[in-house]
């Protein structure tokens, strides 16, 4: 493979982890409350200042990371008991416009607390070296972020599917009355999805800073939309799905950029909705779901 | 107080939105009792299974439970709660987990219970009870018939350990054969002392295996009485019964 490829594709991975981290818990929330929440993609923001921060007095990498997974926990679940438990069986459409409303509360505090210029963002020296594989190299950010973000996955895969709160999650997703009458606690489950799901966002502004060098108070609302499209693509409420849409999107961008002729690379965007419309057109349920539950 | 009724329901008065859905619903179920709920659709059956699990909310009225972990007060507990003292609510339509294994359904019926080993062999006597149900363990419930849905949905409810078990049309779209196994469940558990608390539009059906029933219509109980004496009652025969007079 040739160098300049296999740095497109470490790089679109990269970049696909970075969605699919957001996507995931876009999807989550929106598999147990179905809630569209627009102020999903501002936990990346508030991530990668939580790691500004840390990184501020020196805080070793792994305590960093935990750290921004807790900061982000904590930041979704005190949404979900302020903003969103209020409207358990309100209309979908309160729900998606006090998202709305949530984002701009969040941005525009950012702004005034740090305002809105922005900030460097460095990962240690050793982690921007590039690293040779058998004639090839990449950059060793690029090759974290892939590796911690598989990882990450893996784990929720595990809680999701082996656990006893993941099998309440799963229920309390598809039938919250039945759910109910297990016994299950459904606003503590409730509470756990957003609160893992916020987790992950948080991790994806830890890398967003570390790959991009810059952040900003605005930062959340690219990955907040991309996360929406891949979760679209892959099929909304699906956790798999929502990965492999972060995944989709983030090498078709690049791959946009990188194959076509340098005077393209202005249209990414454009690609990359006109994909979108496409998988719409073809199968409007996403890839990767199977058939279209919809709750009663 | 072995002798208190299990179920004591008194004066409940229950809305869904505006409509009055519920009037002074009151009556009792002793221990080990099977009491069925007959009536037409609509009028309000269905809502008092609700209540009493905590899904709908009371206006007025009391319905308390009693076993010999204590009293609780149904209208104002938690469902969570509710289910922990041994109310276990088997719903219209089965609500079984479709995208769900048949095993992932039934250890969610347990849910609330910890004893490892009682659900080990609570879950084997499930499938001892309907052997379709270990067959098709690590299938998605969706693709279950609609009669192996129900046992599903009754195994489910079992591993709830039920003290109050109440039971809506569970003989709802299924074919004779099957409502046959079901109600050859029903009697089972009765006879190992599970008090049920039945709601059917099979009224036949329920009378004969009740030992008490009442009839529900628009939101009362309008007429009770033993089921072999409400199979002879005249009403009941031409409304309930397909009986004419």
């Amino acid at each position: 493979m040739s160098q300049y490829l296999f740095q497109q594709l470490i790089n679109g991975l990269a970049l696909g982890s970075l969605y699919a981290l957001v996507a995931i818990g876009f999807s989550m929330i929106y598999g147990i409350v179905r809630l569209i929440n627009f102020a999903h993609g501002d936990l990346v923001m508030i991530g990668a200042f939580a790691t500004l921060g840390m990184l501020f007095y020196g805080t070793p990498w792994p305590v960093t990371l935990l750290v921004v997974l807790l900061v982000g926990a904590l930041a979704g679940a005190t949404i979900q008991t302020v903003v969103f438990r209020p409207m358990l069986g309100a209309p979908q459409v309160t729900g998606f416009i006090a998202s709305l409303a949530v984002s701009i509360t969040i941005q525009n505090s950012a702004l005034m607390l740090l305002s809105g210029q922005p900030r460097n963002f460095l990962f240690p020296e050793a982690m921007r070296q590039r690293v040779s594989l058998g004639g090839v190299s990449a950059s060793l950010t690029d090759l974290v972020i892939i590796g911690l973000t598989l990882t990450l996955i893996a784990i929720l895969f595990v809680i999701v599917y082996r656990t006893r709160l993941g099998r309440a999650m799963r229920a309390t997703a598809e039938n919250l009355m039945a759910a109910r009458l297990m016994g299950i606690g459904v606003n503590r489950t409730i509470l756990a999805a957003f609160a893992i799901g916020s987790a992950l966002a948080a991790v994806a502004g830890l890398f967003w800073g570390g790959k991009f060098g810059q952040i900003d108070p605005l930062l959340g609302s690219v990955p907040g939309l991309k996360a929406f499209i891949a979760c679209v693509i892959g099929g909304v409420g699906s956790i798999g799905g929502a990965m492999l849409g972060g995944y989709i999107l983030g090498l078709a961008e690049v791959l946009f950029v990188g194959l076509l002729p340098q005077a393209y690379a202005g249209y990414r965007d454009t690609f990359v909705f006109s994909l979108l419309i496409l998988i719409l057109l073809i199968k409007p349920s996403g890839l990767f779901v199977r058939h279209v539950e919809e709750r009663a | 107080m072995p002798d208190a009724p299990i179920l004591q329901v008194s004066g409940l008065n229950v809305f869904r939105g505006a409509t009055h859905v519920l009037k002074d619903v009151s009556f009792e179920v002793a221990r080990g009792e099977l009491v069925a709920l007959i009536g037409a659709n609509g009028a309000g059956k269905s809502t008092t299974l609700l209540a009493l699990s905590g899904l709908l909310p009371a206006r007025s009225g009391t319905a308390r439970m009693t076993t010999d972990e204590g009293t609780i007060e149904l209208t104002r507990a938690s469902t969570e709660t509710i289910v922990r003292a041994g109310l276990i609510h088997c719903p219209e339509g089965r609500q079984i987990f479709q995208s769900l294994s048949v095993a992932d359904n039934l250890a969610l019926g347990a849910y609330a219970r910890t004893d490892k080993d009682w659900i080990a062999q609570t879950t084997e006597e499930v499938y001892r009870l309907f052997p379709i149900l270990r067959e098709r363990e690590k299938i998605p419930a969706g693709a279950l018939s609609g009669g192996e849905q129900m046992m599903l949905a009754m195994g489910r409810a079992l591993l709830g350990a039920p003290k109050l078990l109440l039971l809506d049309e569970p003989s709802l779209g299924l074919a004779p054969k099957v409502i046959d196994t079901i109600f050859d469940v029903i009697a089972e558990l009765k006879a190992r002392g599970v008090t049920i608390l039945l709601i059917e539009q099979n009224a036949a059906m329920a009378l004969e295996i009740a030992d008490r029933a009442h009839v529900m219509e628009h939101g009362r109980i309008t007429l009770s009485g033993t089921g072999a004496s409400l199979m002879e009652n005249d009403r009941v025969r031409q409304a309930y019964l397909g009986v004419s007079a």
